[in-house]
């Protein structure tokens, strides 16, 4: 029975009043104290008296995805949906909203849940279709290996639930120093007595934000290798959120390095003044990382290539263009630099593969959206050798297209990839970084198109002036539309700020009407009830 | 239209109106109230946990199982009692006129309902400040009335001369003068029949005289009502009558109780009518009974029931004891019909000659249960208390079923018992509900809008009506918005980091213990007796922080965070609640990640001693917990006969307001604990402040600080001084050593307020007996001459000092106080209401002083004088003071010495 519209709050006595008419009245259900009164209820609550609207309309979208089966069709239910955000428009863009990153504390309790709740009616009435919520490995398994504490974030999701968005879950295997989320504690712990489970820099510093790739399969966490460490962790939480999986949670997306990029830390470094923008530095200096290098080099049968990394990379304060990354012989060119850099971005990439088909396999019988974050590297890129992406692990250069392998990797584990940086435009970026964020962006949205990898955006920055709006509509709108669903980053303070939310409205409501005038559209139920538009139905039959 | 949202309360009287928080104040609200609190009088008769959910009233059920035994075939047989609310719609009149002169007023308060009614009223004079109310002068008091307490007066309504039409009609006059310096009447109506009140819009009705009353939001209606009443007087036609309207609670103020205003002092007269409904109950009942037959191995059950009108069953069955409906195969009885497929619906058939129906349905075997609800209209269903009602059914299990009925009414009988007399005691539930009906208010705006929007979005011509959807929509996102953003960016800290480590890389590592911190610090109690009064302490305190950090306090304390019985904190009921009446746990992290971003420690206010319960016990005794720490009886200390608690004897005086916890007990020693981490690591409180430890071994406390880790705790052990023939003994020794022995007993893991030095200081400074502050061996007579590391020195808290004064420092001297603790050893504590009064500036100055010659909790000292009139000591060889009237110059030894600073009877001194 009409069990889900029912909750123990007073606030629903009045939701149940509103569906009196069309339905059985909600005290039938077994769990509600309050039902006792539904006989007086209805005199005291007057306007549902007065519009007795008919019963909401159920919609049907159909929605691709590039799992095993093309085509999957999902209810959005009736009850909650039927918001202002009327039809999809043409280009069909999902929007979701991250939420903030300290949304569970390390003691389980959702921090600011009212302002959270708050957040989400308001998202919701701007019809926002779902948020995004980080879920973090030093917070769930924060005790013990295998002690999984997720009472914060299921609350977080009935939240979600309750307000009628959809959500998409991130899990991280990375710490958050903005939010000061550290790694667990168990492995913290591990790392004091076991350095080589982090990445080390030439100078020998510690990264300690995630683990090395390098020992992914190693068992280095008593007794596990990370890999099944995650994997277990990837099914502790699907089964603790079954409920939510297909309804609520409809994408999940894996970390797969820093700050959930797959990449190398390869910035942590950057220097204090921004004046320089350094190209990053190889992190291959890490006992395992060196070990691997060593074999390798010896397969090949250049022993002395596997001794360290190029020793000729400049450090991040010097000049990106500099001696390994000459643009005109440096090394990056020769025989050495096409030997390291084939390892080192291979390496990489076969991290995230093993993370993927983990996930994929994983979350298979499950109907989620499965996803993974690719950093957008895009200062140095107007150069020949593209430094700070091979720094990063992408062996992208003017004679090599560095992506598509990731691409194809991805296609390889139905994922859809998830791009930063959709608000950043060529022309806001300091001239002599060379940089270009929407070149790159272009050369990674082709490389998928081609391998029918989806495409997610979000923004790297939460940005006060409309420009940077300007900019994602125009990677989400129109023609060149690049992405079909959007993560706006993130809920917090200057989200609701006065100076940026009313943009960030204007920029909702510019992209659900875009130039006709809603009078013109046919009526929003009509539209809603066809199968969502043609682009991506014609990219699962390619 | 006229609206009045009736609320009977179920309370006693009222001692002033309720504050609420804004949110609150709208009458939407106040219709929610209404529905829940109908719900808990309606509840009375049966509320039952027991899984089977059956049965009603005790006496019923016993006589109905007496017979079942007997009889072979009946399986089940009951009679539900059942409630149903009868309204009658009524009026309550209210006339402001001029009597023969003008200076002569009268207010005349009518009700048109028959009933014992009763005028509960109130005034406010000009000078009054917030909303309390205020006794009327004697003169304006009509015969009969009955002072309550100290601020209002119940009158009885007479029947009146004047006829209203044809009913009956009750009013009571009340004749007062212009001259007076009355502001408003405030009044509710009771019903002593009943025991409801009937307030305007929930709240008082208050009938202003003057145009200078201060808003301070609980005038009625103020906000859109209070404009000039439309017309001059007489205009009676105009009445704002519409019964309709009247239950309409909108949120745009369709408000429209128009307050009577007066412009420039020329009060109008006017006449008003507000629609009420007064509800009663009636009683009906429904019986059940199943009967079996053994050939067809199928059950018949039979409904019948008094209630008039056609009645509906409203039905389904179910397979297992999850009492999930299931529709049951045909046949069905006659006048059914399956609705929605969910769910079966039945008309009874009228009997024949006089009120009520009745049913037969006939049931398969395997259904274990029969389940429903009465429909009497559209709008009116009859449950079972919140359930649908469930008939269990005879299968083969059934002599199973048979015992496991019988053991669960007799749970429920209890169950009735508490319901009945915790209607009596509603404090408890008020905070909750205040909450509950904050997020209602937006739930409902945003189903509101929804419906709206659907509804738009369904209808074709939508031209207009989408635009001004839109636009309330996006005032709706406005607000949330900028709620949101009010809470996240208190919390956004704006320190960097980088900056304050450095500044501590300078302090010279020190060794930090739980029972002194780092030595150093400088403890400022936070909150006074009153702090609960605005519901944001947390907020003000806020704004505060950087403030105290400047003036050079390391520690702060604050008050009570936990839900509690007392605004003030110290009657806690569910330790895990932090919403308390100083803000909510969202408020309060963020003041604690205030404080330490401006370097200050947050300690937070412990109280161990006792808990106050949720429940009683089958005797009515108030012992059994509820919330995530729900301990029974066992967790309550056995020797304190008020609260028959079934644990150990105290290990500790007793606390006699509330069950004290028996901290033997494993489990609540480890709850505690538990609790205490949960507080560290998730407010991020640094330490303790523990309340009343007299009332348990300092054993149990080490335990708690050892399990908990806090960077500093200090305990209250409060108890009287030794008197001989009313005067103070010189001699305090025993007194201290009792503190001591509790610090010992806590291994030095906290310290203890120094209760005697601020003895030892009353008598010394209130009749000038300087001599006093030096023990027979020349040390300090206090804690602090004993173990200073572990004394926190203080002159006033909040029980001793602030409004309640239960012992109060001498007045005025209250600086010589603060000369003596901040110069010498142990951590002074300096209190809430000095450090922000006139005293701040000289307090600010002596901390300077003490932390400019680095004194601490160890300090060496050595008292130079101890005269009648004077009191001198010289601190670490660093600085000197003296305290009284006498004269003292520090010697000039090697130190050279020049003053720091000095005030009323204290002076200080540093080595330069």
């Amino acid at each position: 029975m009409e069990v889900s519209l029912m909750a123990s709050s007073q606030a629903n006595l009045r939701g149940t009043e509103l569906c009196r008419d069309r339905d059985v009245l909600g005290f039938c259900c077994p769990n509600s104290d309050l039902n006792a009164q539904i006989c007086y209820g209805k005199s005291k609550i007057c306007f549902s008296k007065s519009i007795g609207w008919p019963k909401s309309p159920v919609r049907l979208a159909i929605k691709a995805v590039s799992q095993p089966e093309p085509v999957m069709s999902e209810k959005v239910s009736g009850e909650t949906s039927t918001f202002c955000r009327r039809a999809k428009p043409a280009d069909g863009v999902r929007l979701y909203v991250g939420l903030p990153l300290d949304s569970v504390s390390d003691c389980n309790a959702i921090n600011h849940s009212r302002a959270i709740m708050a957040g989400l009616k308001a998202l919701k009435l701007l019809g926002v279709d779902g948020v995004e919520l980080p879920v973090f490995w030093g917070i769930a398994e924060k005790e013990a290996m295998g002690k999984y504490e997720w009472s914060g974030y299921l609350a977080l999701a009935e939240m979600v639930q309750k307000v009628g968005l959809k959500l998409h879950v991130s899990l991280c295997f990375h710490t958050s120093k903005e939010a000061k989320i550290p790694l667990p504690k168990w492995v913290s712990d591990i790392g004091k007595s076991r350095p080589s489970i982090f990445f080390v820099d030439r100078s020998g510093q510690q990264y300690k934000e995630c683990l090395s790739l390098a020992v992914d399969d190693i068992p280095v966490l008593d007794g596990k290798t990370p890999i099944q460490v995650y994997k277990e962790f990837c099914e502790s939480f699907k089964n603790s959120f079954s409920p939510f999986m297909g309804s609520t949670i409809t994408g999940i997306s894996v970390g797969l390095g820093p700050d959930g990029e797959l990449r190398y830390p390869s910035h942590h470094h950057q220097a204090k003044d921004n004046r320089i923008q350094g190209a990053g530095e190889f992190q291959c200096n890490d006992e395992n990382m060196l070990n691997h290098l060593k074999q390798h080099a010896e397969k090949l049968g250049n022993p002395l290539w596997g001794l360290s990394g190029p020793h000729d990379a400049p450090r991040n304060d010097q000049s990106p263009l500099s001696n390994f990354f000459n643009e005109n012989g440096g090394s990056w060119e020769s025989p050495y630099g096409d030997f390291f850099l084939s390892w080192y971005s291979n390496l990489l990439i076969s991290h995230g593969d093993r993370l993927l088909s983990l996930a994929a396999s994983t979350f298979s019988d499950t109907s989620v959206t499965l996803s993974a974050k690719v950093p957008l590297v895009h200062s140095w890129y107007r150069t020949r050798s593209h430094p700070s992406e091979l720094t990063a692990g992408y062996y992208n250069t003017v004679n090599r297209d560095g992506y598509e392998e990731v691409v194809e990797m991805f296609s390889r584990n139905s994922t859809k990839m998830i791009l930063p940086g959709m608000d950043l435009s060529d022309e806001n970026q300091p001239n002599e970084s060379l940089s270009s964020p929407e070149l790159l962006l272009a050369q990674i949205t082709a490389a998928c198109r081609k391998h029918n990898v989806e495409v997610s955006g979000q923004n790297l920055m939460i940005s006060g002036s409309p420009r940077g709006f300007e900019q994602i509509k125009k990677n989400l709108s129109g023609e060149n539309a690049v992405a079909d669903l959007f993560t706006y980053q993130r809920m917090g303070a200057s989200f609701f700020s006065p100076d940026h939310f009313p943009s960030f409205n204007a920029f909702v409501r510019s992209l659900d009407q875009p130039e006709v005038h809603s009078d013109d559209l046919p009526t929003i139920q009509e539209e809603a009830a066809e199968p969502s538009p043609g682009k991506n139905l014609q990219m699962q039959a390619a | 239209m006229a609206t009045v949202a009736v609320d009977p309360l179920i309370h006693h009287y009222r001692r002033k109106t309720p504050r609420l928080s804004p949110k609150l104040t709208t009458a939407k609200q106040s219709s929610l109230n209404y529905t829940r609190r109908l719900l808990s009088r309606g509840a009375t008769f049966c509320s039952f946990k027991s899984p089977l959910r059956l049965a009603v009233r005790a006496g019923s059920t016993e006589a109905a199982l007496a017979e079942t035994s007997e009889s072979t075939d009946v399986v089940f047989d009951k009679t539900f009692s059942l409630k149903r609310t009868a309204k009658v719609e009524g009026k309550i009149l209210i006339r402001l006129n001029s009597g023969k002169d003008d200076k002569k007023w009268q207010l005349t308060v009518g009700c048109s309902l028959p009933g014992k009614w009763v005028l509960h009223w109130g005034v406010n004079y000009v000078n009054d400040i917030g909303s309390e109310w205020d006794q009327p002068p004697l003169e304006m008091r009509p015969p009969d009335s009955i002072t309550i307490k100290d601020y209002a007066i119940e009158t009885p309504l007479k029947k009146s001369s004047m006829a209203l039409g044809s009913d009956i009609f009750y009013e009571v006059k009340i004749d007062f003068n212009l001259n007076s310096s009355i502001t408003a009447i405030n009044f509710v109506l009771k019903d002593e029949d009943t025991g409801a009140w009937y307030q305007h819009r929930g709240r008082d009705f208050k009938v202003p005289l003057t145009d200078y009353l201060q808003d301070d939001g609980n005038v009625v209606g103020s906000k859109k009502g209070f404009g000039i009443w439309p017309g001059a007087l007489g205009q009676l036609s105009n009445m704002l009558l519409n019964s309709e309207g009247a239950q309409y609670d909108g949120e745009d103020g369709t408000s429209d109780l128009r307050e009577p205003t007066q412009q420039k002092r020329g009060l109008e007269g006017f006449y008003e009518e507000h629609s009420i409904i007064k509800e009663s109950l009636i009683d009906s009942s429904v019986s059940v009974s199943v009967r079996r037959s053994p050939e067809t191995t199928k059950n018949s059950l039979h409904i019948e029931t008094d209630l008039p009108g056609d009645i509906v069953v409203h039905w389904g069955v179910c397979k297992d004891e999850g009492k999930r409906w299931e529709i049951p195969a045909e046949p069905y009885p006659a006048e059914t019909i399956v609705f929605k497929s969910k769910a079966m619906r039945t008309l009874l058939q009228r009997k024949d000659g006089g009120p009520g129906a009745c049913g037969c349905f006939t049931l398969d075997d395997e259904y274990v249960g029969f389940l429903f609800v009465l429909k009497l209209d559209e709008d009116t269903w009859l449950n079972y208390n919140g359930n649908d009602f469930y008939i269990p059914l005879s299968n083969s299990s059934g002599l199973h079923t048979r015992s496991r009925l019988v053991e669960s009414e007799k749970n429920e009988q209890q169950d009735v018992l508490e319901r009945v007399e915790s209607g009596s005691l509603p404090i408890p539930e008020k905070t909750t509900e205040a909450n509950q009906a904050g997020s209602a208010y937006t739930d409902e705006i945003i189903s509101e809008i929804r419906n709206l929007v659907s509804g738009i979005s369904s209808e074709k011509s939508r031209k207009t009506k989408s635009k001004e959807a839109q636009e309330t929509i996006l005032q709706e996102i406005e607000k949330l918005a900028a709620e949101a953003y009010s809470i996240f960016r208190t919390a956004i800290p704006t320190f960097s980091e980088t900056a304050i480590s450095e500044a501590e890389a300078e302090v010279l590592p020190v060794k930090i213990c739980s029972g002194t911190g780092t030595g150093f610090e400088i403890v400022c109690q936070g909150f006074n007796w009153e702090s609960h009064r605005s519901g944001k302490w947390y907020l003000e305190l806020h704004k505060k922080a950087a403030e105290l950090s400047s003036r050079g306090f390391t520690v702060v304390w604050l008050p009570p965070p936990t839900e509690s019985i007392s605004p003030e904190g110290y009657m806690p009921k569910d330790l895990y609640n932090l919403n308390s009446r100083y803000g909510s746990i969202d408020e309060l992290k963020v003041l604690v990640t205030r404080f330490h971003e401006v370097g200050i420690k947050v300690l937070g206010d412990a109280v161990l001693n006792h808990r106050c319960a949720h429940h009683k016990n089958q005797n009515g005794i108030w012992n059994i917990f509820g919330g995530r720490l729900n301990w029974d009886d066992r967790a309550v200390v056995a020797d304190d006969p008020h609260f028959q608690g079934r644990g150990n004897k105290s290990s500790g005086d007793n606390f006699h307001a509330a069950p004290n916890i028996d901290h033997s007990q494993d489990f609540v020693r480890k709850d505690i604990r538990e609790w205490l981490c949960w507080l560290r690591n998730e407010i991020g409180y640094d330490g303790w402040r523990l309340d009343f430890v007299r009332g348990f071994w300092g054993g149990y406390v080490k335990e708690y600080i050892d399990a908990s880790e806090p960077y500093f705790a200090v305990g209250e052990y409060w108890d009287s001084l030794s008197y001989t023939y009313g005067e103070m003994d010189h001699n305090q020794d025993a007194h201290r050593q009792r503190i001591i022995d509790w610090i010992n007993a806590t291994n030095g893991t906290a310290g203890a307020f120094d209760v005697t030095t601020k003895g030892i200081l009353h008598s010394a400074l209130e009749r000038c007996e300087y001599w006093r502050l030096s023990d027979q061996k020349g040390k300090p007579p206090g804690v602090v001459g004993w173990w200073p590391s572990r004394a926190v020195t203080f002159i006033e808290n909040h029980d001793t000092g602030s409004t309640q004064g239960h012992w109060r420092f001498p007045g005025g001297k209250e600086m010589q106080g603060y000369a003596y603790i901040l110069t010498h050893p142990g951590t002074p504590s300096v209190f809430y209401d000095h450090a922000f009064s006139n005293y701040g500036s000289e307090i600010s100055e002596l901390i300077s002083v003490r932390n400019r010659n680095k004194i601490h909790c160890r300090s060496t000292i050595q008292i130079t004088k101890a005269d009648r009139d004077v009191y001198a000591a010289m601190i670490d060889e660093k600085v000197a003071m003296k305290i009284g009237p006498g004269h003292y110059e520090p010697p000039s030894g090697p130190q050279k010495w020049s003053l720091a600073t000095e005030g009323n009877d204290y002076k200080v001194w540093e080595a330069s």
